[in-house]
C-alpha cells in the first residue's frame, strides 16, 4: 500500500508541472507551424537580422513577437511538414489551433469543407487591405470571393547552381551558367558535367520526396499548356506531354546525371559539400545557400548562383504555391481576435525578414523595396513571380495527390514500372481518390 | 532450477559474444553521435569516431528542449496507465475468478475475446468517439484507451485462481467481508503478478504510438515516442545530427533506469508466470 | 450478506472494467464496422456505399501490395526472431553471472520505444553518413541503400524489428526451459544421450507451449507493424517496404477516406484472426496425431 501511496504523489506532483499555466490570465492563442524545430539554437533569439533559414527566421520572429506583446500568449506547436495528418486530427476532434501554416494549394480542401474562418475582417483591423499584398499571394488564399488567410509567400522551384563545378565543365559563360534551351541540350551538357568534373549534374532528393517530382512535372506541363486537371474530379497524365517529361526524368537517372538514394537532408548535405552540378529544388534554401557561398572554407564559398528553372519546352512557366496563415474554425473571444489581427500586423511588418529565406514576400511593398532587390540573387530569381502558376481553385486533396503521383513517379523514375503504366496509375489513382471526395 | 551442468561450448560462446556486441553497437553509435558538435557532423559522420567529444547537445536539452517535457508527459501516462490496470484487471480477475455471478462464465469468454482484436480495427473508430468527447489532447483520452486490457484481467483471473480456497473461507471465518478478503489477504499475496503485470503494462503504455500520435497532436502533451517521431521527421531543419541523438540517448535513460530497478522482478515474475 | 445480494457482488467486481471494455473496445469496434461501408471524411460526413470500399479494396493493387508486404515481414521476422531467442535462451539458460549479464543486454533493447529505435537505426543504415556507410567506406567499398532500395528496405526494416523484439521471446523461453524438472536431464545423461538428442528430444519438446505461445504472439504483432515502416523507410520506395497498417494511416488521414480505411482495417483483423486460427488449427491437429 505504501507503493501505492508514493505512487499517487508521483502522480499529483508530475500533474501539478504539467498545469502550471494555470492562472495566466493573457490572452492565448495556439500557433501551431511547421519548418523544423530548432530552439537549441534559436530558442531565445529576437533578432530576425541575425537569424538564417526558414526555421531559424520562424523561431526568432515568434519569439520577437512574444517579446513584443507580452499581454499575448502564444502557445506554440511545431509540427513535422506539412502536418495536415496532424491537423485534421485536430479538426475532427473538436481542437484546432487559432492560427497554424498552410500551403496556399491545401486552402480549398478545409475552405470546401467549412473548416476555415474568413479574415477579410481581422486583416482590416490590422491594416491590411488587399492591396498589400501580391497578386499571386491574394490569388492564392482567395475562395468564392473571401480571403481565407494571410498570404506568406510564394514559393517556387529553382535551380541551385554550383559555378565553381559548372566552370570546370565549361558550363560558365560570361559569369552565368549556359542553360539548356531543351531536353536535348539539358542531357548533353550533363553528360559534359560528368565527363569534366567526374560528378553528376544534378543533385536530387529521391528517397520520399514525393513533391519535388510532382512540382517539377507541374511546371513543365504548365509550360507546354497541357491542362492537367480539367475538372474537379479528374487528372490528366496519360499525355504526350507528361510522358515527355517523365521520360527526360528517367533518362537522367539511367545515365548516372543525378545523384542516387539520397533523401532531402542527404541532398541538402550533398549540395553543400560541393557534390553536384545543380539543385534542383525551391526557394526555400536560397538563405541558407547563399550563407554557405559568404564562408570561407567551405565548398560553396563564392561558388552559387540561383536561377529559375530553365525552359526547357513551350513557354516560360512554372508551378508556384505558397505559405499563408490560416484561421480554423472554432470559438474565440473577441480578445483573441484582436490578438490574431496583432499578428497579422506584425508578420506582414517583418514579410522582408522571411524573406531572407529565399521565399518571395507575398506583401508588394517589400517585393518593390530597395531593400529587397539588393539581396543576393533576387534580380536573378525575380521572373519566378511573373511566371508562377498554380492549380485551378477547384482542385483539392493537393496534397494527397501529391503523394500519389509522386509515387508513381518515383517508381518511372527508379525503372520499377514504365513510364506509360506510372502515369497511367496515377492517373487512376488520382481519378479514384478525386471521385470519393464528398 | 535445471541449467546444464556443462560449460558453454566455444562456437556458442563466440555467438553469444558476438550477437551481443551486435545489440550493444547501435547504442554505442547513438552515444558517441550525441556527443559530438553538430557542425563536424554535417560535414562527415566518421568524426564521431574521434575526439574531442562534447556534452553541448545534452546541456542544449536540459536548457530548455521539449524533451524533457515530452518525458514527464510519458511518465504520467504510463504510470496512471499501469495504476489504473493494476486496480482495475485486479478487481475484474478476482471478481472472474472467485465470485458466482451470473453469466461469469459467458463474460470471462466475452472479456477474453478482447485478446484477438487488434488495435487498427477500433483506433479510427475511437479517435471520433473521443473526439465528440472532447478528450484529445489530455491525459485521460491517453490513459483510458490502455485500461482495456483482456491479456490483465485473464493474467489476474489465472493468479487468483491459482491461490488456494482455504484462505477465503478462513477470513470469511473471521468474519471479513468480499471486498476487505480481497484487499487485506488475497491481493497482497498476488504481488509477484501486480509486479509482472505492472512492468508489462508500463513498457507497452511507453512504446504506445499509433493512438498518441493522433490523439496528442498539441505538442504540450507529446509524448516521448511523438516528440521524437516530429523531430526525427524534421530532421534536415532541426539543429543536428548530434542534438537528435542526444535526443535518442536522454529519452532512453528513465526507460533504462526502470529497467534495470525491476529486472529482478520481470525475470522471477516470468518465470512465475509462465508455470501458471 | 444475504443471498442475493452475494450474487451481485460479483458485478461490483468485473463491472468497471466491463464498462470502459464495452464502451472503449466494442462499441468502437461495431462503430467501425458500421463506418467501413460508409464514405467517410474525417469531419463527419457520411455517404452509405454498402460493400463498395471492400470490392474496392480487392480490387486495388496498392492494397495488395501491402498485404504482400505485411507477408513478407512477417515471414522475415518471426522465424529469425523464434530461433534466435531460443537459441540465446538456451545458451544463457546458466547461473552464472555472466549468463545474468549477456541476458540483460539482449533484453535491453525491448524497452526502447519504436520511435527510439528508428531514430537509432536510420543512422546506423542511411547510406549518407550511417554506421554501416562509414564501415563500408573504411573498406573500400560503397555505401548500400538500404532504405531506399526497393530490394532492401523490408530486409532493413527486419533487421531492425529483430533486434528491438528479441528481449521478450528470449525470457519466455528461459522461463519455459527453467521449469524442466533438473531430473529429466539427469536420466537423459545416464542413458548416454548426446547434447544434441537432449536438445532434439527433450528440451524441445518441453518448451512447446512456449514456443507455440511465441510464434503465435509474435506473428499477430507482426502482421500489424507500423512505426519502423512509417518512421525508416516512410513505406518506400513507391510502397514497396509500406505494410498494412500504414496504409491504413495513410488512407485515413492522408487521404481522408476514412470509410475505405475502416474498411482496410476491417480486412486487416480478419487476416490476423485467420492466420492465427490457422495456426491454433495446426497446433491442435498436431497435438491430436502425437
Amino acid at each position: 500500500m505504501r507503493r501505492a501511496r508514493v505512487m499517487a504523489l508521483v502522480l499529483a506532483a508530475a500533474a501539478m508541472l504539467g498545469s502550471c499555466h494555470a492562472g495566466d490570465r493573457r490572452t492565448a492563442i495556439s500557433v501551431q507551424r511547421f519548418f523544423g524545430e530548432c530552439d537549441a539554437a534559436y530558442g531565445r533569439n529576437t533578432d530576425p537580422a541575425t537569424a538564417e533559414g526558414e526555421c531559424g527566421i520562424m523561431t526568432t520572429l515568434l519569439n520577437r513577437f512574444q517579446a513584443e506583446n507580452p499581454d499575448i500568449r502564444l502557445d506554440l506547436n511545431i509540427v513535422a511538414w506539412p502536418g495536415y495528418a496532424q491537423l485534421t486530427a485536430q479538426i475532427a476532434a473538436g481542437d484546432p489551433p487559432d492560427l497554424v501554416t498552410m500551403h496556399q494549394s491545401m486552402i480549398s480542401d478545409y475552405q470546401g469543407r467549412g473548416l476555415l474562418e474568413p479574415v477579410d475582417a481581422l486583416l482590416d483591423e490590422a491594416g491590411l487591405p488587399p492591396g498589400t499584398f501580391t497578386a499571386a499571394g491574394r490569388r492564392g488564399v482567395t475562395k468564392a470571393g473571401h480571403f481565407y488567410a494571410m498570404p506568406w509567400d510564394t514559393i517556387g522551384g529553382l535551380f541551385h547552381v554550383n559555378t565553381k563545378l559548372m566552370a570546370q565543365a565549361g558550363l560558365m559563360k560570361s559569369g552565368r551558367p549556359v542553360f539548356p534551351t531543351n531536353p536535348d541540350e539539358l542531357l548533353a551538357l550533363a553528360r559534359q558535367f560528368k565527363a569534366r568534373t567526374g560528378k553528376p549534374y544534378f543533385v536530387q532528393s529521391e528517397v520520399n520526396d514525393p513533391a519535388s517530382d510532382v512540382h517539377n512535372l507541374y511546371s513543365y506541363l504548365l509550360a507546354q499548356d497541357a491542362i492537367i486537371f480539367p475538372d474537379a474530379r479528374h487528372v490528366r497524365l496519360r499525355t504526350p506531354e507528361a510522358k515527355r517529361i517523365v521520360e527526360l526524368f528517367r533518362r537522367i537517372e539511367v545515365e548516372g546525371l543525378s545523384t542516387h538514394h539520397q533523401d532531402y537532408p542527404a541532398a541538402l548535405a550533398s549540395f553543400m559539400h560541393g557534390e553536384g552540378g545543380i539543385f534542383p529544388v525551391g526557394t526555400w534554401v536560397l538563405g541558407s545557400f547563399e550563407q554557405e557561398a559568404k564562408t570561407p572554407g567551405r565548398p560553396l564559398y563564392n561558388a552559387y548562383a540561383v536561377y529559375p528553372f530553365p525552359h526547357l519546352w513551350g513557354r516560360d512557366a512554372s508551378f508556384v504555391d505558397g505559405h499563408s496563415w490560416v484561421m480554423p474554425k472554432r470559438k474565440r473571444t473577441p480578445e483573441q481576435k484582436a490578438a490574431v489581427a496583432h499578428f497579422f500586423k506584425f508578420m506582414a511588418a517583418h514579410n522582408f525578414d522571411w524573406s531572407r529565406t529565399g521565399h518571395i514576400p507575398a506583401v508588394e511593398a517589400v517585393v518593390e523595396s530597395p531593400k529587397f532587390q539588393s539581396l543576393p540573387h533576387r534580380k536573378d530569381i525575380a521572373p519566378l513571380a511573373l511566371t508562377g502558376e498554380q492549380l485551378p481553385d477547384y482542385v483539392q486533396r493537393q496534397s494527397a495527390i501529391q503523394g500519389l503521383i509522386g509515387e508513381e513517379l518515383a517508381s518511372a523514375i527508379a525503372g520499377t514500372k514504365s513510364v506509360d503504366q506510372a502515369l497511367a496509375d496515377a492517373e487512376r489513382r488520382v481519378d479514384e481518390l478525386l471521385g470519393q471526395v464528398l | 532450477m535445471s541449467a546444464p551442468r556443462d560449460r558453454l561450448p566455444l562456437p556458442a560462446l563466440i555467438g553469444v559474444v558476438i550477437g551481443a556486441a551486435i545489440m550493444v553497437a547501435p547504442l554505442l553509435w547513438t552515444l558517441i553521435l550525441s556527443l559530438k558538435d553538430n557542425a563536424a557532423l554535417m560535414r562527415d559522420s566518421a568524426t564521431a569516431f574521434a575526439p574531442p567529444w562534447t556534452l553541448a547537445n545534452y546541456a542544449a536539452i536540459l536548457r530548455g528542449s521539449s524533451t524533457f517535457h515530452w518525458l514527464v508527459n510519458s511518465m504520467i501516462v504510463s504510470l496512471g496507465t499501469t495504476a489504473g490496470v493494476l486496480i482495475l484487471c485486479s478487481l475484474a480477475g478476482y471478481g472472474f475468478a472467485r465470485l458466482e455471478f451470473p453469466f461469469r462464465r459467458a463474460l470471462f469468454v466475452f472479456v477474453l475475446l478482447g485478446l484477438a482484436i487488434p488495435e487498427q480495427a477500433v483506433i479510427l473508430p475511437r479517435h471520433q468517439l473521443f473526439a465528440q468527447l472532447h478528450l484529445h489532447n489530455s491525459y485521460p483520452g491517453l490513459i483510458l484507451p490502455g485500461l482495456v486490457s483482456s491479456f490483465g484481467v485473464f493474467f489476474m483471473t489465472q493468479y487468483f485462481r491459482a491461490i488456494p480456497r482455504e484462505l477465503d473461507e478462513a477470513a470469511m471465518l473471521d468474519g471479513a467481508s468480499r471486498f476487505t478478503l480481497f484487499w487485506k489477504v488475497l491481493l497482497p499475496l498476488t504481488l509477484p503478478a501486480q509486479a509482472t503485470l505492472g512492468v508489462f503494462t508500463f513498457l507497452g503504455s511507453w512504446n504506445d504510438y499509433w493512438w498518441p500520435l493522433i490523439s496528442a497532436t498539441r505538442s504540450e502533451r507529446f509524448t516521448l515516442t511523438v516528440g521524437l517521431a516530429s523531430s526525427q521527421m524534421n530532421y534536415a531543419q532541426t539543429s543536428g545530427l548530434g542534438f537528435l541523438m542526444a535526443q535518442a540517448i536522454f529519452a532512453s535513460i528513465p526507460i533504462f533506469i526502470v529497467y534495470i530497478l525491476f529486472q529482478k522482478q520481470i525475470i522471477r515474475a516470468i518465470a512465475g508466470a509462465a508455470v501458471r | 450478506m444475504n443471498r442475493t445480494t452475494r450474487r451481485y457482488e460479483g458485478f461490483l467486481f468485473v463491472g468497471p472494467f466491463l464498462f470502459l471494455y464495452l464502451f472503449l473496445l466494442v462499441y468502437p469496434l461495431i462503430l467501425g464496422i458500421g463506418v467501413s461501408f460508409h464514405r467517410a471524411d474525417p469531419f463527419g460526413g457520411r455517404l452509405w456505399v454498402g460493400l463498395d470500399n471492400y470490392a474496392r479494396l480487392l480490387a486495388d493493387p496498392v492494397f495488395w501490395q501491402a498485404v504482400v508486404n505485411t507477408f513478407k515481414l512477417t515471414l522475415l521476422i518471426v522465424p529469425p526472431l523464434t530461433i534466435l531467442a531460443l537459441a540465446l535462451a538456451l545458451a544463457l539458460n546458466r547461473a552464472t553471472r555472466s549468463a545474468a549479464i549477456f541476458r540483460g543486454i539482449f533484453f535491453s533493447s525491448s524497452v526502447l520505444s519504436v520511435t527510439i529505435v528508428t531514430l537509432i537505426w536510420r543512422f546506423i543504415l542511411t547510406p549518407d553518413g550511417g554506421l554501416i556507410a562509414n564501415i563500408l567506406h573504411a573498406t573500400g567499398r560503397d555505401p548500400i541503400p538500404f532504405l531506399s532500395d526497393p530490394h532492401l528496405t523490408i530486409p532493413a526494416l527486419a533487421i531492425a524489428t529483430i533486434w528491438w523484439c528479441l528481449g521478450l521471446p528470449m525470457m519466455l523461453f528461459l522461463a519455459g526451459l527453467q521449469q524442466i524438472p533438473p531430473d529429466v536431464y539427469e536420466a537423459a545423461a545416464l542413458d548416454g544421450a548426446g547434447r544434441w538428442t537432449t536438445l532434439w528430444r527433450i528440451t524441445l519438446p518441453s518448451i512447446r507451449r512456449t514456443l507455440i505461445l511465441v510464434v503465435m504472439m509474435q506473428t499477430a504483432a507482426q502482421l500489424q507493424i507500423f512505426g519502423q515502416a512509417q518512421l525508416l523507410t516512410a513505406g518506400g520506395p513507391s510502397g514497396a517496404s509500406r505494410p498494412i497498417v500504414l496504409l491504413i494511416y495513410e488512407i485515413a488521414f492522408g487521404r481522408w477516406e476514412l470509410g475505405y480505411g475502416a474498411a482496410a482495417a476491417e480486412l486487416l483483423f480478419m487476416l490476423v484472426l485467420a492466420v492465427t486460427l490457422v495456426q491454433y488449427w495446426a497446433v491442435t491437429r498436431r497435438e491430436a496425431d502425437a
